[in-house]
């Protein structure tokens, strides 16, 4: 089988695993900060796939699809939130969002 | 013989048990007659020994220790839950059953219409009981056990009338004052276990004579120290007398009778301890000595009739704390025994007087009672020719013994007590005799009369009985308080008969098969001393008469030595300065310079401590949702490195 070997593929999915994280530290909209959550969701995906192919094996991909799955319904209900939390004409702050602290 | 030394033990306290638990199912009445029948089973228990035992030859035999089980056992050191019956013992138990069943008896009487009597009479039969454990222990721990028992018994029988707060003092004051004398005595007793492992009699008094001299002198001082406090002797004798505020019959009982005669019986039971320790028996003679002057002079300034009573106690227990620190154990005991008749006799009669009189004490508050109460009036001379030493009442046999004793120690401490008691038998014929003119001659008071005059209609008991209510419209006295004391005043009379000095020695003959004297009065010393003595006592009775009865004589006025006698020699006055203050400042210094800033202030700071710390972590809650991811994220990042790292 060709093409780049597993470090690079393994290099992209930490690339994209930080990207991800970076943008869920630091930036404050919600709506980003959901987009970055999938991103690091991606970058995990990349690398279970890669080790599946590289065992030859099916498991990582399974696995991959089931996050798929969890993501998108994840982004369902975090939309849903940001929506709601739009209706009410709210600051789309995360960092405002801190009534539950105790 | 054991069998009935054990049913007089253990009687007493079934019937403290049976009153504790009957409770609300017994009548009051029930109670005071169960508890006397307990008492005199006891004493039934006590004469079948005591016959069990004439009937034997040797003093060997004569002395049976049965021990059922093994009451405690640490390694090599076992005491057994073990009874003696010697002829100590059963002498004692004799004369607390006997003496103790007539004042129970007398109590039925006394307390009725008392609001808790059968209380009253559980913690009588119990006092029995414990008296009983103590003379009948067959070791030094059990002794021990009864001495806290008889101890515990007294408090709460002087705290009895728990609602004035005199007798609740004067409870906790008895009560410190024999812990003080406990103290010692377990303190003693540990060296004994250390030095020669064992608290049995015969093994330790085996033991005594190859102990060190410092050993054994400290040994003889801690139970000397336990003596004295239990005897109220010099110096820790200003219990006795506050005591009083207990009710009558438990003055005659535990506080003249039997329980303040223990120290007596302690002497006499650990005999060979105290002779191996010279100065210490010198010493408890000495403090007797002391004790029966003291007493008999604050006597004659008291007029409490039960206080002048209870200071002719001290003073009575001095000479036999004489008889016995000189090793003469027989004349001692046999001054117990007839000491706990006419002592007993002489406060059931005041107790009589002062059932009467409404609760009234003060002898200025009576006179003229002979008129009134003629049969009280002839047990009351019974009782105090027999306390002044009177031929043919029983005192004067039995303290004409001990005077004589002192005589024949000879040397300069001997002369030197044998002063001091004839001293005292001075003082003794004083006070007494002051005691009787004042209440039973001269002019009737109006308390008198109100109340004796009336002697048909009914009466309570005033102060001493807060709602006390009886109707005993006849004579002086009920049937149950006037045959007690009419059998001691007989035994009064003739009981010094156990022993006639130079004539007739069953008594000294018994009491020598456990311990035999140290010294012995010739014959001739014997009828000096007794002419002496009762001469002497004779004289104080005369000037007693001449002062309180004709008027001949003044009371000499020395207003220095009788406000001395009445602050009774500053002993309490000494303590509260050199004991009660300074601990109690010492108290409130620590109070407020130590466990106010240090323990309290400590468990404040801990406290603030405590919640500062939580506010600390608190600040970490912060509700932003990126200082978690990131939180989250640096860990993660730290572990991996970490890991990374370790591998």
């Amino acid at each position: 089988m060709m093409g780049p070997s597993v470090p690079w593929y393994l290099f992209v999915a930490g690339a994209l695993f930080g990207i991800g994280t970076l943008g869920v530290l630091l930036r404050r909209s919600p709506l980003i900060v959901l987009l970055s959550l999938e991103i690091m969701l991606n970058g995990s995906n990349l690398a279970l796939v890669t080790f599946s192919r590289h065992f030859g094996t099916v498991d990582g991909q399974v696995f991959a699809i089931a996050v798929m799955a969890v993501a998108a319904s994840e982004v369902c209900v975090g939309l849903g939130l940001i929506v709601a939390v739009a209706r009410k004409k709210l600051a789309l702050d995360v960092d405002l969002f801190s009534e539950l602290r105790g | 013989m054991i069998a009935a030394a054990w049913l007089c033990l253990l009687a007493p306290l079934a019937g403290a048990l049976a009153i504790t638990f009957g409770g609300q199912r017994l009548s009051r009445r029930a109670a005071g007659w169960l508890s006397t029948a307990s008492v005199f089973v006891a004493f039934g228990g006590a004469v079948v020994a005591f016959f069990a035992m004439v009937g034997r030859d040797t003093a060997a035999q004569r002395s049976e220790l049965s021990t059922p089980f093994t009451w405690l056992s640490a390694g090599t050191f076992h005491v057994g839950m073990s009874i003696l019956v010697d002829p100590v013992s059963i002498v004692m138990m004799l004369v607390v059953s006997g003496v103790g069943g007539l004042i129970v008896l007398y109590s039925i009487g006394y307390m009725e219409g008392e609001d808790e009597e059968r209380r009253y009479f559980a913690y009588m039969a119990f006092f029995v009981f414990a008296m009983l454990l103590l003379v009948e222990g067959g070791n030094l721990l059990l002794l021990l056990a009864g001495w806290g028992l008889v101890g515990l018994a007294s408090y709460l029988l002087i705290g009895f009338y728990h609602q004035r707060p005199e007798a609740v003092a004067a409870a906790k004051k008895a009560f410190i004052m024999n812990a003080i004398g406990d103290a010692t005595m377990a303190l003693g007793f540990f060296l004994l276990i250390a030095k020669t492992g064992t608290l049995s009699y015969g093994a330790s008094f085996a033991a005594a004579p190859h102990l060190s001299s410092t050993t054994v002198n400290l040994v003889a001082l801690g139970l000397l120290g336990g003596a004295v406090a239990k005897s109220a002797q010099l110096p820790l004798q200003t219990w006795l007398p506050d005591a009083m505020e207990g009710p009558t019959p438990v003055s005659a009982l535990i506080h003249a009778a039997t329980m303040v005669t223990a120290g007596v019986y302690l002497i006499v039971r650990t005999h060979p301890i105290f002779e191996q320790a010279h100065h210490v028996e010198d010493l408890a003679a000495g403090l007797g000595a002391a004790t029966l002057v003291i007493a008999g002079l604050i006597a004659l300034v008291q007029n409490d009739i039960k206080r002048v009573i209870a200071y002719s106690t001290m003073s009575q227990i001095g000479y036999m704390f004489l008889g016995a620190g000189l090793g003469a154990y027989a004349n001692a005991m046999f001054h117990l025994v007839t000491h706990a008749f006419f002592k007993a006799l002489l406060f059931l009669a005041a107790g009589v007087i002062i059932h009467h009189l409404a609760g009234e004490q003060d002898i200025r508050q009576m006179g003229g009672l002979k008129k009134f109460m003629p049969k009280t009036w002839l047990v009351f001379l019974v009782g105090s020719l027999s306390l002044v030493g009177v031929p043919p009442f029983s005192g004067f046999w039995s303290k004409d013994a001990i005077v004589a004793t002192a005589l024949a120690r000879g040397g300069i401490y001997g002369w030197i007590l044998f002063v001091a008691a004839l001293f005292g038998a001075l003082l003794t014929g004083i006070y007494t005799f002051r005691l009787f003119f004042r209440v039973f001659y001269g002019e009737p008071s109006a308390l008198v009369l109100e109340h004796a005059g009336a002697a048909h209609g009914d009466h309570g008991h005033g102060t001493e009985s807060a709602t006390g209510h009886s109707e005993h419209a006849h004579g002086e006295a009920p049937q149950t308080m006037a045959l007690p004391v009419a059998i001691l005043a007989v035994l009064s009379t003739v009981g010094g008969l156990l022993q006639v000095a130079g004539a007739w020695h069953p008594f000294g003959r018994w009491i020598a098969q456990t311990g035999a004297p140290l010294v012995e009065p010739t014959t001739s010393q014997d009828w000096i001393v007794s002419v002496i003595t009762v001469a002497i006592g004779l004289t104080g009775s005369w000037v007693a008469w001449a002062i309180y009865r004709t008027g001949r004589l003044a009371v000499p006025s020395a207003p220095g030595l009788q406000r001395l006698f009445e602050h009774k020699f500053y002993f309490d006055e000494l303590y509260d300065a050199v004991v009660s203050r300074p601990a109690q400042l010492v108290a409130s210094r620590l109070r407020t310079d130590f466990e106010g800033p240090y323990v309290e202030g400590s468990l404040v700071e801990i406290g603030h401590a405590g919640g500062d710390a939580g506010g600390l972590v608190a600040r970490l809650q912060t509700g932003r949702l990126r200082v978690y991811a990131f939180a989250i994220a640096a860990s993660l990042v730290v572990l991996g490195i970490v890991f990374l790292a370790v591998r």
